[in-house]
């Protein structure tokens, strides 16, 4: 979870307060591979992920969650059970001011980052889920992680095969099929301890991740047009505490027009396959949740698209890209404080390419850069110049030995370990100097040393 | 590596593409190419491994198989009830258009339509012994 915008509207007066939590949060891993799934279709984790690993989908790993994580082998028996477990070695350019959590060092931090039990697969003929319980060894608590469950039927439409689904979900993107959006966009798996990105970030890109619950209907038409509408509401501060979110980062009440949609169009030609997508996110929130209370309103719209060279699977290649534009209304924030201008924008750009040889050893990098207009009160302490820019890139090298035909323990073992380093060119607004206290964007770069095993 | 077709393989390929096996040479190619159309297009829920079923049945030693009779494989009713022998045309047929060969079966695959690459992919199948 990012913070920012969203943040500081949700905690206007100790946002900064809470900046060792944000940056822990910054980058917390959005790594998945549910090997349950491989179970229970019989194929192996290479069949549905790039690289052998989750989470990065082949297009038979995008129709698998299309079709609800319904698909099997036929064989009786299968439990929808998985398990993963991520720990990491952190080390930034220096250290940091504060050390980035309890029981953290200010550098050089070994931590198991978390612990997560899934149920992941079929629940019926037509009903599947993912559902995940995390024991964050940061923070050092356990709570309901991403959750999506679905209903899916395939039906004959004109002649086209048509799958009809509904996601039920807690996290706006989750359920998307697709690599090229926040949730499930690289870096895979990221520096919980370090740094990942700036401080402000969209809030399509997790800011409202876990705090509410949504419910969308979607159809993909002959394995090419996928289109998706739903909306969200959320939690109440004691259904949030009670997953263990905790209430103090309640981000308020959303608003009845809350609306995700999504279109998209995937063109699988087997040994290669492209995807291009539009998708667009509207929230009112009222952060003090009171009848009449002024709300501030977001309005993301996103383009997005994907290619993947798979050829025979020796040698694969992807390239994956987003823009996102949010335009914000700050009522709330302007009456409180919060922020000087009433209205502002922000856009997120990523760009990463990824080459795997055997579906062993990989290779990655990545682009990103956060841009948007200058306010002296959102982005106050901690920024320079009123500015919520950030850019840098992402390097990554991985090694997946396992998850493949003949692999062994094959498919309760799988391992990917990796060593990812992202530097920065400007974090907060500034490469030099961006938080008055003399730290430099470059004094982020961060190093991120990690194994990554589920069964 | 040469891959070695049987004689009733051989004529089978043969007479779906004569020029394409006019020679040994081409017909070692064939193969080849037919080991990387299966990896593109079967091997996601295929193995060629004796004994190794994914969600579909293991391909090894398919030629003149009958359908639906490896073991600890959960076949449709349809694939059950077909008759089908694979050989070289019955296989020609089912890559071209599964549902249209065998309806109601289970396999999600679209067919492969083309018609030099089924023939390499068969001279692949055929020769898996």
């Amino acid at each position: 979870m990012r913070i920012g915008f969203r943040l500081a509207s949700a905690t206007r007066k100790v946002a900064f307060a809470l900046g060792s939590l944000a940056l822990l949060c910054a980058g917390m891993p959005s790594a998945h591979a549910v090997p349950s799934f491989a179970r229970q279709t019989g194929q192996d984790c290479a069949a549905c992920h790039v690289g052998a690993y989750g989470p990065q989908l082949t297009p038979y790993g995008v129709k698998f969650k299309i079709g609800g994580y319904t698909d099997t082998d036929g064989k009786e028996g299968k439990l929808p059970l998985s398990g993963m477990v991520v720990a990491a070695f952190t080390r930034t350019a220096k250290d940091q001011q504060d050390p980035p959590a309890d029981h953290t060092h200010r550098n050089n931090n070994l931590a198991l980052e978390e612990a997560s039990l899934f149920l992941a697969g079929r629940l019926s003929d037509k009903v599947g889920a993912f559902v995940q319980a995390t024991y964050d060894g940061i923070e050092q608590r356990s709570s309901l992680d991403h959750a999506d469950v679905r209903l899916a039927h395939t039906l004959e439409l004109g002649g086209k095969e048509t799958v009809l689904g509904l996601t039920v979900n807690n996290n706006p993107g989750v359920q998307d099929p697709f690599n090229t959006l926040p949730t499930w966009g690289f870096p895979y798996a990221g520096p919980a301890l370090g740094f990942g990105g700036g401080d402000a970030a969209t809030l399509f890109n997790g800011g409202l991740e876990h705090r509410v619950l949504g419910a969308s209907a979607y159809a993909f038409v002959d394995n090419s047009l996928y289109a998706e509408l739903g909306t969200y509401r959320s939690l109440s501060p004691a259904v949030q505490s009670r997953s263990g979110q905790g209430r103090d980062e309640d981000i308020g009440r959303l608003g009845g027009n809350t609306a995700y949609w999504r279109l998209a169009w995937l063109q699988d030609w087997k040994k290669q396959n492209l995807s291009l997508g539009l998708f667009g996110f509207n929230a009112n929130i009222q952060p003090e949740r009171l009848g009449g209370a002024p709300t501030n309103k977001y309005r993301d719209l996103g383009v997005d698209a994907s290619y993947q060279f798979l050829g025979t699977r020796e040698h694969v290649g992807t390239l994956y890209t987003s823009f996102i534009r949010e335009r914000q209304t700050r009522n709330d924030l302007v009456l409180n404080g919060g922020a000087d201008k009433r209205a502002g924008t922000l856009n997120e750009f990523r760009i990463n390419a990824s080459y795997y040889y055997l579906q062993t050893w990989g290779l990655s990098v990545g682009r990103f850069a956060t841009r948007g207009n200058r306010d002296a009160s959102l982005y106050g302490e901690g920024y320079a110049n009123g500015s919520p820019n950030t850019s840098g890139s992402v390097l990554q090298a991985d090694w997946t030995p396992w998850g493949k035909e003949d692999s062994w323990g094959a498919p309760w073992a799988n391992l990917r370990l990796g060593v990812q380093y992202t530097l920065f060119d400007k974090f907060n607004g500034a490469r030099r100097n961006y938080d008055g206290n003399g730290r430099d964007a470059k004094d982020n770069d961060t190093l991120f040393l990690f194994a990554w095993t589920s069964f | 590596m040469k891959k070695v077709l049987s004689p009733v393989w051989r004529l089978g390929a043969l007479s779906l593409v004569p020029l394409a096996f006019a020679s040994g040479r081409v017909e070692a190619a064939d193969v080849r190419h037919g080991t990387d159309v299966f990896a593109q297009e079967c091997a996601e829920c295929h193995s060629v491994r004796e004994g190794k079923n994914k969600k579909g049945p293991s391909l090894f030693a398919v030629a003149g198989r009958k359908a639906a009779i490896v073991a600890d494989v959960a076949y449709s009713d349809a694939m059950k009830a077909s008759g089908i022998v694979w050989t070289p045309a019955a296989l020609d047929a089912y890559i071209a258009n599964p549902r249209k060969a065998v309806p109601g079966g289970k396999m999600k695959y679209d067919g492969l339509a083309d018609a030099k690459d089924r023939e390499d992919l068969l001279a692949y199948l055929g020769s898996l012994k």
